[in-house]
């Protein structure tokens, strides 16, 4: 009898090769989670928000003191960019407004007792968020203004910080990072048991049965090589975040141990579901990319749930995807470690999750093998 | 020496009876191939001995086995190709071997087999870019790595070229020669013919004929079909048909509308004692044929059907 190490062995090692030789794999493993990671890095990772700068132009229409100290202020404010340091006419501003060569136009108050201060926007651009900003800056410039000039000392201030438990500098860098290296975790186990769906198809399944072989094993093997391909997916995320992108990470490794082996195995458990109820790979693929879809956008990848309104909010707390990149980021960014309540209840969700995937995909596996003719 | 006892097989699936009720007796070291049109019930006959499916009624016994007592004995001591090349198309040939052998607990050498199926230059082809010949050797391949005293062949040539198809008869006579045991389904009557020590054709769940190739032949070109076409309207085909049925030298009858078929072992007496009858009746029979037996005859003869779907 060849021993059970020996055949363990030579099936792993099959897996391995027949992993790594499916172009398919690659694609929608490795690259394309590193592909949208670096969109998703350049579009929204770039700018903190002292890198913000928005272009502007002044419109003066008369001369006046007051006029002249507004200017002198605006000129303070470290987020506008001049276009040209003295203030130009209307007419000059508004050409520069309609090709975009400015951001904004800022016309100082004219005569007479009301004063106004004009903020001048392309129609198309007035909605985005540099025009918002901008109107948002001048809006509190206003304000400090005013009770300057009423002589008024502000009572109250708000001064913004983000804070994070375990270090200072967590970025939206870090969380975009971790949450593509969940989700592609996740990718890999929902879309991974397709190829049970094509073994089925094409008889590979009975053909197998036909042998002595142990299905344990088999599985066993097979489950081993899907955790060597998640840990080659955090490495290449992980080293392109940091490297590429300058994300910071902060391991905790137990409890990135903990929450990958739970996570992977409960998302394989799902696809190991959906392959059990679908006849064809499109089937398959279907089912796998709804399920992939919807979390995606509500389990906390690209922006943190908290966001949601109410009631998605509870459909995203019912969702494994949600604890799962909650516990990669307790292992890899928040450095809070294990011994918290909520990272228990997330591997308690996850556990929930895969076992009662693995249980109903187990029961319908026999159910079709029994009216299989 | 008997390896393989089948006695009374059923199947059904709901209201569908596949298997009626099968009986054979398989031979140590014989080709022993099952025919039959599709629907047959031959996959789901195959598919119980092979384990695959458990019988409503019936016994399976290998050699005193059965599978309900020693499943992983038996498993060690069959080998199956089945009729999809099921195999691991991302591994090369060498390493759907390799991987096979590790399920036994005694196996060839992945070389002699690659020699055996004549693959050895192509090893290290993956299964994706094999031909259908080459695909289908490894499938045979893959069911004789354990060395099993019996191995299944579904319908290994079905699709094949001629060339490609004389490549796998090399290989089953190649196993005969090796005292093997062979149970082999087949499309070609040829086939059957020229591989078979002996041919059990199957029709609608039973065996309806199981012989040595030689002695069904000589049955069936013994036999004559002869046609008779009535001028005077059914009743004249009826009457005739119950008076050639008494008669000794006919085998078979059967009737549609004013026709009437006749199998005989001897037409020209069948003939004398009929044309006698429709004479004294005053029957016209406006239409006579004696055909000749062809060998898909001999399979029409047996189940009624097209021996092709």
């Amino acid at each position: 009898m060849v021993s059970g190490g020996k055949q363990f062995r030579k099936m792993f090692g099959a897996h391995i090769k027949m992993m790594f030789r499916e172009k398919q794999v690659w694609f929608w493993n490795i690259f394309f989670p590193i592909i949208l990671m670096s969109i998703f890095m350049v579009i929204f990772g770039s700018g903190g928000s002292s890198d913000f700068k928005a272009k502007i132009a002044v419109v003066k229409t008369v001369q006046s003191q007051d006029v002249d100290r507004l200017l002198a202020q605006l000129h303070q404010i470290p987020v506008f960019e001049w276009k040209s340091e003295q203030p130009v006419p209307a007419a000059q501003a508004d050409a520069w407004i309609r090709a975009k060569d400015i951001d904004a136009a800022i016309q100082l108050p004219g005569s007479g007792d009301v004063k106004t201060i004009r903020l001048i926007v392309n129609k198309e651009t007035q909605f985005n968020a540099t025009s918002q900003a901008v109107s948002g800056v001048l809006n509190q410039f206003i304000q400090q203004a005013n009770m300057a000039a009423a002589g008024v000392q502000p009572a109250f201030r708000l001064d913004t910080s983000a804070i994070s438990s375990g270090s200072q500098d967590l970025s939206y860098k870090d969380f975009l990072l971790t949450g593509m290296i969940a989700f592609s975790l996740a990718q890999g186990g929902l879309f991974g048991m397709v190829d049970l769906v094509e073994m089925r198809r094409k008889g590979l399944m009975k053909r197998l049965r036909m042998t002595p072989m142990r299905m344990g094993l088999y599985g066993l093997s097979s489950m081993l090589v899907r955790f060597v391909l998640g840990v080659f997916q955090i490495l290449c995320l992980a080293l392109i975040g940091v490297l590429g992108f300058g994300a910071h990470l902060h391991i905790h490794i137990p409890t990135l141990i903990a929450a990958f082996f739970i996570g992977s195995l409960a998302f394989n458990a799902i696809g190991y579901l959906i392959s059990s109820f679908s006849k064809s790979l499109e089937a398959y693929m279907g089912v796998a990319n709804i399920a992939s879809f919807v979390m995606m956008f509500i389990s906390g990848i690209f922006y943190p749930i908290n966001n949601l309104p109410n009631w998605l909010l509870a459909v995203s707390h019912a969702l494994p995807l949600t604890y799962f990149v909650e516990g990669l980021r307790d292992g890899m960014v928040y450095g809070s470690g294990m011994a918290t309540a909520d990272f228990w209840l997330g591997v308690a969700v996850l556990a929930a999750w895969g076992t009662v995937a693995y249980l109903l995909g187990s029961i319908l596996y026999r159910r079709s093998k029994m009216t299989s003719s | 020496m008997s390896i393989l006892e089948v006695r009374g097989l059923r199947k059904t699936y709901g209201p569908i009876t596949a298997v009626h009720d099968i009986s054979f007796e398989v031979q140590a070291g014989e080709v022993f191939t099952i025919i039959g049109p599709n629907g047959a019930g031959k996959t789901t006959t195959l598919e119980m001995i092979e384990g695959l499916q458990e019988p409503d009624a019936g016994a399976i016994t290998f050699d005193g086995l059965t599978w309900a007592k020693d499943a992983e004995r038996i498993k060690f001591r069959i080998g199956v190709q089945p009729q999809s090349s099921a195999m691991f198309d991302l591994l090369t040939v060498e390493e759907n071997l390799d991987l096979f052998a590790t399920f036994y607990p005694k196996s060839r050498t992945t070389a002699e087999v690659l020699e055996m199926i004549n693959l050895t230059e192509h090893k290290k082809k993956r299964v994706k870019a094999l031909s259908g010949g080459q695909k289908q050797r490894l499938a045979i391949g893959l069911g004789m790595i354990s060395d099993p005293e019996i191995i299944f062949l579904d319908e290994p040539t079905t699709g094949l070229d001629p060339q490609a198809r004389r490549n796998i008869w090399d290989i089953i006579l190649k196993l005969k020669t090796m005292g093997k045991t062979t149970i082999l389904t087949t499309h070609y009557m040829e086939e059957a013919e020229k591989l078979s020590d002996r041919v059990c054709i199957v029709d609608q769940g039973r065996v309806v004929s199981l012989d040595t190739p030689a002695a069904l032949i000589e049955r069936l070109t013994k036999e004559r079909e002869v046609r008779l076409t009535f001028q005077d309207g059914e009743e004249a085909a009826i009457a005739t048909e119950q008076v050639a049925q008494n008669q000794p030298t006919v085998v078979r009858t059967a009737r549609e509308g004013t026709t009437l078929q006749l199998w005989t072992v001897q037409p020209e007496e069948t003939l004398y004692g009929v044309f006698g009858f429709t004479k004294e009746r005053g029957y016209r029979v406006e239409q006579v044929s004696i055909r000749e037996m062809s060998l898909e005859d001999v399979f029409i003869a047996f189940t009624g059907k097209e021996w092709r779907d």
